[in-house]
């Protein structure tokens, strides 16, 4: 279903980079890798995920993964966990905790104590754990600052340091209007997915390019390679194909 | 004890339908050439931006087609404007056809059509099936006439809350009545405008029409569709952000001149009165929400999203719940973002109202239609743009020709403008439903608004100086936007 996607990214491994960064441009939908990333996750045994949903709710990513072949309400509160702002929100309204923090927390600020808490909760029983946020730029629009943001990331980064087999992968849409917000997030991680629309148009058998740039540094040289590696995509109603560049062509 | 179970079948909401394609429930946006790009309709829980043309008539069309559709199905509507006049706009839905005038009406197109198609020489091809460039029909949804306004009977009937931020006074409520001639006194419009400074600390919202459902005519008994309004009553008393007034009445007769209003101080929230005509539920604000910090630099940001909150919050909305009374909520909100929202934090406001809305419209089942004037809002900040596209799931550009030299040009001249098509998403599900072509035209007929596929007309005379002349006219097609680029694949 979505192997071949993971595959490309290199996510399709049990043991994930530390910090995972996803780019999206405007005009372009990136939300099926975070739904193919939850199905990866969940599949592995005693493997801990935590999902902040920020742009889309809950049910969204339940009803994706199921055309994509799994149920996440059955790892729901034992290996899945979910903090959804959006639908906190909605039934809170106004004074929900993410716009008007009782402590006097920034959004960023009370977003961390909540992951961190998390992670107390249930990392010590997990094998590996990892928290996917979708995505950072619904932060800026509830009026957190760029630095705001980039700290809120730095912590997370040194979250995924201090403890061994914990992914972070995050998500910012819109990243030609925050470039340096979505630049400086990139360098905390070693790997960068770029989901771009296709600039030669709107083509109906392939939606959009993905960019993976990955930074493969040996502990104790100081060589430091970098790879890049181009793909088209195109999202179906049960799955995600991956084409090489050139790959395809009009069909008559 | 048996493993059997009874199969509870959820009673679908008035006015949806399960897509085939997505299997996701959707409700039609009143026009059903729209819906056929939409793939058969709105999601429930979805967006819609329209960004409005420079003259702001089409994107007012197709918000009252949104309107008049629910109103038709019974539905819930909540209808926010600075711009419009809500009660005006109300009053002027276009009117419903029935069955046999739709039926009527596409036999005389292609009778029509058949007359402007007759071949005389190559008579042979008048066998074939003609190429209806207006794409088929939706299943769900009404056909309305724009020739003609929504019949006040109709209109009686509504379920409508209208906001619009003007302070209003008392006498001049009572006054108005939707299903009424526009003749009548308008709440907080026209010559009973308080001083636009006062305005902005003042906001109503209102319920108008009678929540009497058309079959229990004449009946004493509360009708159910009260439930809403005295449910967001309850709230509102609990609520210090919305200290919303609740009056509420009967229809006794058919007979819809007269309304009666009361308006109340919190503490007595409902109050029900029989009167002659139809029921107006009003519900003003005194003051502004106080008791809270606003969260907004712009304080009718607030206030509009308390109200819509308020509507939204209600059991009848709540998905998933198995009530015996579940209603869809059509959000209508034109002219968003228009210069009468400006100020100095104008975008950040925007941004974060759009994206505490759009957690709102999903998790309740209602869908929410805005227009905006996106070449405006493109003035102010270019990079707004973009991020506002990011938080609706429907983005569709209306061009129109009107004003530019494009509406003279022969190749355009059966069309209004050009449809662009800028964003849809998939919501609930993985893939997004892409019409047949994004290549799209309207056009503004007497009777109705149609969306069709962009064709040029065959007898347009190829010529030096038309070619030339046609380059920079021409819409550019989706698939090589720019010759410089080299092509992806």
């Amino acid at each position: 279903m979505a192997a071949s996607v993971l595959l490309a990214c290199g996510l399709n491994e049990q043991k994930l980079p530390g910090f995972v960064h996803i780019s999206e441009e405007s005009n372009v939908d990136g939300s099926f890798l975070i739904s193919c990333i939850l199905g990866q996750r969940l599949r592995i045994s005693n493997a801990g995920t935590l999902l902040v949903c920020l742009q889309n709710h809950y049910q969204h990513y339940f009803n994706a993964g199921m055309r994509l072949g799994y149920n996440s309400n059955i790892f729901l509160g034992k290996t899945f966990n979910v903090i959804d702002v959006l639908s906190d929100m909605a039934r809170h309204g106004l004074s929900s905790k993410w716009l008007r923090s009782p402590d006097g927390l920034t959004l960023t600020d009370q977003l961390v104590k909540d992951i961190r808490e998390q992670l107390e909760k249930n990392y010590p029983n997990r094998s590996s754990y990892t928290i996917l946020i979708d995505n950072l730029s619904i932060l800026i629009n509830l009026g957190a600052s760029k630095q705001q943001v980039q700290q809120f990331c730095l912590d997370l980064a040194d979250l995924a340091k201090a403890h061994d087999n914990l992914t972070v992968i995050t998500k910012l849409s819109n990243s030609d209007i925050h470039p340096l917000t979505d630049n400086n997030v990139a360098k905390l991680g070693n790997v960068r997915i770029q989901v771009l629309r296709l600039k030669s148009g709107v083509f109906r058998e392939v939606d959009g390019k993905l960019l993976i740039e990955r930074v493969l540094d040996d502990e104790g040289s100081y060589s430091c390679e970098q790879t890049r590696k181009e793909v088209l995509y195109k999202v179906n109603d049960r799955n995600v194909k991956i084409f090489n560049p050139g790959e395809i062509g009009v069909k008559v | 004890m048996t493993s059997f179970r009874k199969r509870t079948v959820q009673k679908p909401i008035r006015g949806t339908r399960t897509s085939p394609h997505t299997g996701q429930v959707i409700t039609s946006s009143g026009n059903p050439s729209l819906d056929l790009i939409l793939g058969g309709g709105l999601p429930i829980g979805s967006i819609c931006l329209i960004e409005e043309d420079r003259f702001m008539t089409h994107a007012k069309v197709l918000a009252k087609y949104f309107l008049a559709e629910g109103l038709l199905s019974k539905q819930e509507l909540f209808l926010g404007s600075l711009d419009d006049l809500p009660e005006e706009m109300l009053r002027r839905l276009p009117k419903p056809l029935t069955d046999e005038e739709v039926e009527q009406e596409q036999r005389l197109e292609q009778e029509q059509q058949a007359d402007k198609n007759g071949l005389r020489i190559a008579f042979r091809y008048n066998d074939l099936p003609l190429v209806n460039s207006e794409q088929a029909t939706a299943k769900i949804g009404h056909h309305f006439n724009l020739m003609e306004h929504m019949d006040a009977m109709m209109l009686s009937y509504a379920h409508a809350t209208i906001w619009n931020d003007k302070k209003t006074n008392q006498e001049d409520y009572e006054d108005f009545d939707v299903a009424n001639d526009s003749e009548q006194p308008r709440a907080g419009g026209g010559e009973s405008l308080p001083d636009p400074s006062e305005s902005m600390l003042y906001s109503y919202a209102q319920v108008v029409g009678s929540k009497a459902d058309p079959d229990q005519e004449g009946e004493q008994s509360p009708p159910p569709d009260a439930a809403p309004t005295q449910a967001a009553a309850a709230a509102a008393e609990t609520d210090e952000a919305t200290p919303m007034e609740q009056s509420d009445g009967q229809k006794t007769a058919p007979n819809i001149n007269n309304n009666n209003n009361n308006n109340m101080d919190n503490s007595t929230a409902n109050n029900t009165t029989s009167t002659t005509g139809t029921t107006t539920t009003t519900t003003p604000t005194a003051s502004p929400p106080t008791g809270k910090p606003q969260f907004f630099y712009n304080a009718r940001y607030d206030r509009l999203l308390n109200y819509i909150q308020l509507l939204l919050n209600d059991s009848i909305f709540e998905p998933g719940a198995n009530m015996q009374e579940k209603n869809l909520c059509r959000v209508c909100l034109t002219s968003l973002g228009s210069p009468l929202w400006y100020d100095d934090h104008f975008a950040e406001d925007l941004l974060k109202f759009l994206t505490i809305l759009r957690g709102s419209v999903r998790s309740c089942t209602a869908v929410c239609f805005i227009t905006m004037p996106m070449h405006l809002i493109a003035k102010y900040d270019s990079s707004l743009v973009p991020k506002i596209r990011q938080l609706v799931d429907y983005a569709i550009e209306l061009e129109s020709f009107a004003g530019s030299e494009r509406e003279t040009h022969p190749a355009f001249k059966e069309y209004s403008g050009l449809l662009h098509l800028h964003k849809m998403s998939a919501i609930n599900t993985l893939a997004v439903h892409m019409p047949e072509t994004t290549d799209l035209a309207f056009k503004l007929r007497r009777k109705k608004f149609v969306i069709e596929k962009l064709h040029l007309p065959p007898d347009l005379q190829e010529s030096s100086e038309q070619t030339a002349k046609s380059a920079d006219v021409l819409p550019i097609p989706n698939c090589g936007v720019n010759s410089n680029v080299s092509m992806d694949f």
